[in-house]
């Protein structure tokens, strides 16, 4: 007879996520799971577990181990959906500030660019060597647009 | 399908593997694929920082990068399965939501473009196979790549969520394997095929993780016999070769497999060199598979 498990953010993530109850620690997300790699999970203390335990979740920075591979929901017996609820964690967490600075970065190195990783001119030397362009410019304006419209430039650049 | 795709290169492959870049237009231009270059198109942007802290805004960006494509009345060609995973899932968002579809064409009205939906997705892979055909890219083999064992890594984001991605089993890919053999390659028999590259827990706080993982990953590709990896993700590739080069320094065994992009050992196969594939710049190098390379 499988014990449910008792969460401490329970209330908060099951008004939002009811299947969140459903979980019963049968580890079998585990194993297909990368995360479990990290240093803070234990056969008791699953990656999945830890995130849905958590007292508040939207704090915890293991939901950003998450790389939405959706291997969890795929393997899981019971429509457990995991990553929607880390999604809508990490998206809560980026709100209020507590999101990973790797994560800040990138969304700025996106609007002010239009790349998600930095051009070098290394690298425009080594494209050179393959008879490649130098890398263009995008069309950054557009995506100041639609930043400046959803919200989010003044989160990235005002942002905590 | 067409066979005349606007290329969406993304981010990676032209800022950091511009060899791949290269060997994409020379083996799909032997195979009869046209790459329409299309300077408007952006960051997809990146699903796993950008798209799942603000929803709206990778929706939008993607919507745009998508009406860019089907102004143009062409299908897009992806080297990436972030860039599959961003734009397919906004595609399958978008059209099953006319409210959301709406609002997002509200955000990029500014832009001057509008998404209808009309564009399509693929992954080269899809291409290859759905396409060209398999058959095809046999014959267009000069140089088989006999006496290689090499080793399928499919990746994640092009195999998740099934129900969008559409491509393979999540659990048991084979597509890529088939496209190893066409080569005239073995395809190494594997456990581990469909573990994560680990890049996540790379770039957000649990290195120590990301070694223990490609220490478990790459013994697991050695045992099997295999030569080098394959891969068909720029970051994935990134990750088995500039990650194991940092983890085999003192964290994990000096397995010492190089990695390849798919159409990297497809470029070979053609008849390129080394050189030309740019494995001189890969951190991985092993003499006992260029020397099975140059043997051929």
């Amino acid at each position: 007879m499988p014990v449910k498990v008792q969460y401490k953010a329970k209330g908060k993530l099951l008004e939002k996520y009811p299947k969140v109850e459903i979980c019963m620690q049968c580890n079998t997300c585990a194993l297909v799971d990368p995360a479990i790699y990290a240093n803070d999970f234990s056969p008791t203390n699953t990656f999945i577990n830890n995130v849905l335990s958590a007292a508040e979740p939207e704090k915890n920075p293991n939901i950003w181990l998450c790389v939405s591979c959706h291997k969890c929901e795929e393997i899981c017996p019971y429509e457990v959906k995991p990553v929607e609820v880390i999604e809508a964690l990490k998206a809560e967490a980026f709100e209020k500030g507590y999101a990973h600075e790797a994560v800040r970065e990138e969304i700025r190195q996106v609007l002010t660019t239009g790349y998600a990783f930095p051009v070098s001119a290394y690298m425009n030397r080594v494209r050179g060597n393959f008879g490649l362009k130098p890398i263009e410019e995008r069309n950054v304006a557009d995506l100041d647009k639609i930043a400046t419209k959803t919200g989010l430039k003044a989160k990235v650049v005002g942002g905590k | 399908m067409s066979r005349k795709y606007a290329f969406f290169k993304g981010c990676f492959v032209p800022v950091r593997l511009p060899w791949v870049e290269k060997s994409t237009y020379r083996t799909l231009g032997n195979l009869g694929i046209t790459l329409v270059d299309v300077n408007e198109f952006t960051c997809c942007p990146e699903p796993v920082g950008v798209g799942i802290v603000d929803n709206l805004t990778w929706l939008a960006i993607a919507a745009r990068n998508l009406a860019v494509a089907e102004e143009q009345n062409l299908d897009i060609i992806t080297v990436c399965n972030g860039c599959t995973y961003t734009l397919r899932n906004t595609i399958h968002k978008l059209d099953e939501d006319k409210e959301l579809k709406d609002k997002v064409n509200e955000i990029i009205a500014d832009t001057g473009h509008s998404y209808k939906g009309k564009a399509k997705v693929y992954h080269f892979i899809e291409v290859l196979r759905d396409d060209v055909g398999i058959e095809k890219v046999k014959n267009s083999v000069k140089r088989p790549l006999s006496g290689l064992t090499i080793a399928a890594h499919t990746g994640c984001h092009i195999l998740s969520p099934k129900e969008v991605m559409k491509f393979d089993n999540p659990f048991d890919p084979t597509t890529l394997d088939e496209f190893i053999a066409a080569l005239g390659a073995k395809p190494a028999d594997y456990d581990m095929k469909t573990l994560c590259c680990g890049w996540a827990l790379m770039t957000y706080g649990a290195r120590e993780g990301a070694y223990r993982l490609l220490g478990d990953k790459l013994g697991n590709i050695k045992d099997s016999g295999a030569d080098c990896l394959a891969v068909i993700c720029p970051q994935c590739f990134y990750q088995f070769d500039m990650g194991q080069f940092m983890a085999s320094r003192k964290d994990i065994p000096q397995y010492n497999l190089p990695v390849f992009f798919y159409l990297q050992l497809l470029d070979l196969a053609m008849g390129a060199s080394l050189e030309e594939v740019g494995y001189t710049y890969h951190k991985i190098q092993n003499l006992n598979v260029v020397s099975k390379l140059e043997k051929r």
